[in-house]
């Protein structure tokens, strides 16, 4: 169990880094990235935990989450790169 | 509580003044994105697996790719031109296309060219509310630009991009209350 909570601490460290491409004022591209390393990390932890707590419930929703919002993020990729707006 | 709920409730309240912040409301949609994102983590962690299966599904989802339709509608300035007139390609077009798009760039609006075949359909479009604006060119070459949108004329009489001036809109039957 120690290693496991270890495991999650280290994935919620990881889930602070993409809050610094959100606060740089660079390419729109750069924060879809973030999107996308947050929505993929939120689901992981959402799986680790219920694997922590032996919880099926929340390993459904993290299963869901993960699917759903990999559909949604290529959605909004494509519109954005209709757009054709990629700048600050 | 538990400690690693509380690390990440804090990132909350972080990301959402980022999202206040924020003033390009493309990038503003995709920080929504992680914000719900957080926020159904969050959820599924104090144990509320339905909140967190909405927040992800219309708050996140859904929310996100209407807005980005309805920004993307809402702030796109189309402009009316002369199939014979445009060439894209030529230098005085895109010179006025950057300078426009320098002009509307604070506002974060795009420009769209509409070409027409003829004139008379061109005019039509921007009485019938097609465009918000239209560019000719004069007999002596010059581009002119008229347009019905106040604000469009306050905006580019203000940058100088182009000669631009108000459409007077005639008093029509359709116009007339009923």
């Amino acid at each position: 169990m120690t290693l496991l909570q270890g495991v999650l601490w280290g994935m919620i460290a990881a889930f602070w880094l993409p809050l610094y491409p959100t606060l740089r004022r660079g390419d729109i591209w750069e924060v879809m990235l973030a999107l996308s390393s947050v929505a993929t990390k939120s689901s992981l932890i959402l799986l680790m935990v219920s694997v922590i707590r032996d919880d099926w419930m929340m390993g459904l929703v993290g299963v869901i989450t993960l699917s759903v919002g990999n559909a949604g993020f290529m959605l909004l990729a494509h519109l954005l790169r209709r757009l054709g707006q990629t700048g600050g | 509580m538990d400690p690693t709920i509380e690390v990440i409730a804090l990132l909350l309240p972080l990301t959402a003044g980022l999202l206040v912040a924020e003033t390009n409301p493309y990038r503003a949609l995709v920080i929504r994105g992680v914000f719900g994102a957080m926020s159904s983590l969050l959820y599924g962690l104090l144990g509320a697996a339905d909140v967190a299966l909405t927040e992800a599904l219309v708050g996140t989802l859904l929310a996100v790719i209407l807005y980005a339709v309805a920004v993307r509608s809402s702030l796109v300035v189309r402009l009316g031109v002369l199939q014979q007139d445009f060439q894209a390609a030529a230098p005085e077009w895109v010179t006025l296309t950057t300078a426009l798009q320098q002009a509307f760039k604070s506002w974060h609006m795009q420009v769209e060219w509409v070409p027409y075949e003829q004139s008379q359909a061109l005019e039509r479009a921007l009485a019938e509310r097609e465009v918000h604006g239209i560019c000719t060119r004069s007999p002596t070459a010059v581009i002119q630009a008229k347009t019905r949108v106040y604000r469009l004329y306050e905006i580019l009489q203000q940058e100088g991009v182009v000669p631009i001036v108000m459409y007077d809109q005639p008093v029509t039957s359709s116009e007339e209350p009923r």
